[in-house]
């Protein structure tokens, strides 16, 4: 049960990666690839009608979470305090930057609306990264099982850490890296014209820089976490995950070079996801590693809610699951399609 | 020096009410319209009238502002659950985390899935799915308001719990806890105030538009349906939902009643003070004009029967600020009747075929739609300030629930920051929906999304 509820979990938030960091990639991109006032309003089409939908993963995933490992909640979320609140600001200025941005047809309202949208979606790849990471290094649990962190400490990466130390920045820079990947395959699909061709050109690019990226973070990782591969040897998820890894890394390349968009904008999806079920694999039944004592670890076995709660939730969950998977359907066939460049006049509504 | 200032749970309280009486001022409005939209969609669908399908489109353009604004604040509720009251999520995540994720998963995805199909898709859609989506949206909304609403009603009357080895709570039975006898009382009360402030938006901008002498024809939709919808949705909220709610309160936590009352010492034939101080030091309500018996017959049906009187209980139990709630709870029945007074005055008008020229009358209507969100606000105030000292009634103290590693100044920098954020917020918002209104409801037809491909 609890081994379930953690895949749940899991399966939620990569979902909530794997979509809401698309639109992250694009706001990262914004302006690089698109130069013109009309090429700006194109760049925000491909992204405005699904914003909310893909926040409602957000949404969705903290409720699961606070509902069966409310200990993991309660614990990370008062640790993370600050940290979670600048994401959460952030994620208010990106959703007004996008919704109020094309309300008027003025150039100064709109690129003062583009500016929030480029740093906000920067600075949550970064902080999403780096919770990423913080997650991956483990974070000073006390036996009551709270923890509370500063920004920064020494930048090592045992004992009393920080929020941000060379590995978790590392994770920051791999995040928004692949992720501005994501969004360009993204723009790619959802775009034509000099606005689909510069996002190509940038996807392709952005790949690439990620072998050698994640060679390195691989490398860290395993510094940081000996333990990891082994563990995550043992278990079958891993192995599936890495199967993903190989066959969506070559669905990507070669969408990426017949340029069949939609087969390389899947890879990249199913990279992504790939990437993080084997991480979340290999951390199981660690949701929340300590690094002062590895036995004040939160464990989806010791911060769950009573078996009960979880087989309730059991019960509403695959319901609300399979009505939510009808709506994507409606949503998904409702946008798809590319956005093209509007006439001037008609960008204002 | 100890005081409030000192006391974390101070801080961690006043951010919570800040962001959450912030974010409601936009639920409130969505789900009272919402069903304002339904209407003309169907009348649209009935008559074929193009007028119907104009105040739909403009009222949709206002829902979106209002959604989104309540969207983006909608998100740090969540999650100021694990970061302010961590020791409370701990403790009763297993039952109200449930509703909380139901909440995401049932009416979030569902509304997010159909409002923007509701502002940009009349075209495509066609008149019948279009109507459709705006039920969606609606229902969507109100389901919203159920599993807050079912949250909060546990936190006031928890049934369907039990108590796990590690003492923190767990869902016993599901059903008891989704049908809490409480939360379905509360929802019926919230939603009907929902519908007066929604009715009272939509008749104030009927009123404004007459006085203004623009659009005409949008204006007196506008104000038949916000009168009449305001003046049902008033009196529902009075009686019954309203009554039912103070009654609850005294049969299950008479000693908030007590002090929503001012009720120092218990007695039969117990009043309703009309006017009326809390003294808590006197413990005596001083400068009191009284109803006698009505606070007997009001809370448990005949004018002799006993209230139970603060001095019943140890001055630990009772709500920990009594001025607050007392003005909150009274200036909320005040409101409430006046409203009712107002929309009583307004339909009389109106089937005298008199409304639209009783300029006076417009001129009240047209300033009167911000007091609903003031006593909406109040309500909640009542409820939240009437739970206290508990954060589960009964179970769980407020001071026992926050976040314990979490620092004074760091929850003074969030409340700081949430409060610049919101007042930027909500300059915005009202710039943006002032030139919603300064546009007026009188477009070119039906909007359509930009560019992409017809797929429906």
């Amino acid at each position: 049960m609890n081994a379930t509820w953690y895949v749940i979990v899991s399966f939620m938030l990569i979902v909530y990666v794997v979509l809401d960091g698309r639109n992250f990639g694009v706001g990262m991109l914004h302006w690089l690839v698109a130069k013109t006032a009309a090429e700006r309003r194109q760049v925000i089409e491909a992204v405005r009608p699904l914003l909310s939908w893909d926040e409602v993963w957000l949404i969705s995933f903290g409720g699961t979470l606070f509902a069966v490992f409310p200990n993991v909640l309660a614990s990370s979320f008062s640790g993370y305090y600050l940290a979670l609140f600048l994401i959460l600001w952030c994620l208010v200025l990106r959703g007004m930057a996008i919704e109020v941005g094309g309300h008027i047809n003025d150039r100064l309202w709109q690129g003062f609306w583009d500016f929030v949208f480029v740093v906000s979606s920067f600075l949550l790849a970064v902080l999403f990264g780096a919770a990423g990471g913080n997650v991956a290094r483990g974070v000073p649990i006390d036996p009551q099982g709270n923890f509370t962190m500063a920004f920064f400490t020494n930048f090592g990466v045992r004992g009393k850490v920080g929020l941000l130390d060379w590995y978790t920045v590392s994770v920051a820079v791999a995040a928004v890296v692949t992720l501005a990947a994501h969004g360009a395959t993204y723009l790619t699909l959802k775009t034509e014209g000099p606005v689909h061709d510069r996002s190509a050109a940038y996807a392709s690019k952005l790949w690439l820089a990620l072998c050698p990226l994640g060679v390195i973070l691989s490398i860290e990782t395993w510094y940081v976490r000996p333990g990891l591969p082994a563990q995550a040897m043992q278990n079958p998820f891993s192995w599936l995950g890495i199967v993903v890894i190989v066959v969506s890394a070559i669905t990507l390349i070669s969408g990426l070079q017949k340029k069949l968009e939609y087969r390389a904008f899947m890879g990249s999806s199913f990279l992504i996801a790939g990437v993080l079920g084997t991480g979340g694999s290999a951390l199981f039944p660690v949701m929340l590693y300590s690094t002062l004592d590895p036995a004040n670890s939160l464990t989806a076995y010791t911060s769950a809610s009573s078996p009960d709660s979880l087989v309730v939730a059991l019960i509403w969950w695959p319901i609300a699951f399979v009505l939510t998977v009808g709506y994507f359907i409606f949503v998904s066939r409702r946008y798809a399609g590319k956005v093209s460049v509007a006439p001037e006049n008609q960008t204002s509504h | 020096m100890s005081s409030i200032f000192t006391d974390p749970a101070f801080w961690h309280r006043l951010q919570f009410a800040f962001t959450i009486t912030f974010h409601y001022l936009f639920p409130q409005f969505t789900m009272g319209l919402a069903w304002f939209i339904v209407y003309w969609k169907w009348k649209a669908l009935r008559t074929g009238e193009e007028k119907y399908n104009e105040a739909a489109r403009f009222w949709a353009k206002i829902f979106g502002l209002n959604f989104a604004v309540g969207v983006v604040t909608g998100i740090p509720m969540e999650f100021q659950f694990g970061t302010n009251w961590a020791d409370f999520s701990r403790y009763a995540g297993g039952v109200i985390g449930q509703t909380l994720a139901m909440e995401g998963m049932f009416s979030f995805f569902l509304e997010s899935a159909f409002v923007g199909a509701l502002i940009w898709g009349e075209k495509r859609l066609g008149p019948r799915y279009h109507f459709l989506t705006a039920v969606a949206v609606a229902t969507g909304s109100w389901l919203s308001g159920y599993f807050i609403i079912a949250t909060n009603g546990f936190m006031q009357y928890p049934v369907g719990y039990e108590v796990a080895a590690n003492g923190s709570l767990g869902v016993a039975s599901f059903g008891a806890f989704l049908l809490n006898p409480w939360t379905i009382i509360q929802f019926c009360h919230n939603q009907t105030a929902a519908l007066v402030t929604g009715a009272f938006v939509v008749a104030a901008l009927g009123a404004f538009y007459t006085l203004r002498g623009v659009h005409p024809k949008q204006a007196k939709l506008y104000l038949n349906a916000g009168t009449l919808v305001g003046l049902i949705a008033s009196m529902i909220t009075a009686f019954p939902s309203g009554d039912q709610q103070a009654k609850m309160v005294g049969h299950h936590q008479p000693v908030t009643l007590a002090a929503m009352e001012g009720k120092f010492h218990g007695g039969e034939m117990a009043g309703v003070a009309v006017i009326g101080q809390p003294n808590v030091k006197e413990q005596r309500l001083d400068n009191a004009i009284e109803v006698p018996g009505a606070l007997s017959f009001l809370a448990y049906g005949t004018f002799e029967s006993y209230v139970h009187g603060l001095d019943e209980y140890p001055p630990e139990d009772w709500p920990d600020n009594i001025e607050l709630l007392y003005y909150s709870f009274h200036l909320m029945i005040t409101l409430g009747t006046i409203f009712i007074l107002l929309m009583a005055v307004a339909n009389f008008q109106r089937f005298r075929g008199r409304l639209d020229t009783s300029t006076w009358l417009l001129w009240v209507l047209a300033l009167a739609f911000p007091f609903p969100y003031i006593a909406n606000t109040l309500g909640w105030m009542t409820t939240e300030l009437g739970r206290q000292p508990w954060l589960v009634y009964g179970l769980f103290h407020t001071k026992d629930g926050y976040s314990k590693l979490v620092s004074n100044g760091d929850t003074i920098f969030t409340l700081i920051g949430f409060t610049g954020l919101y007042f930027v917020l909500g300059l915005l918002f009202l710039f943006l929906v002032g030139r919603e209104i300064y546009h007026g409801p009188d477009d070119d037809g039906p909007h359509d999304d930009l560019g992409s491909e017809p797929a429906l």
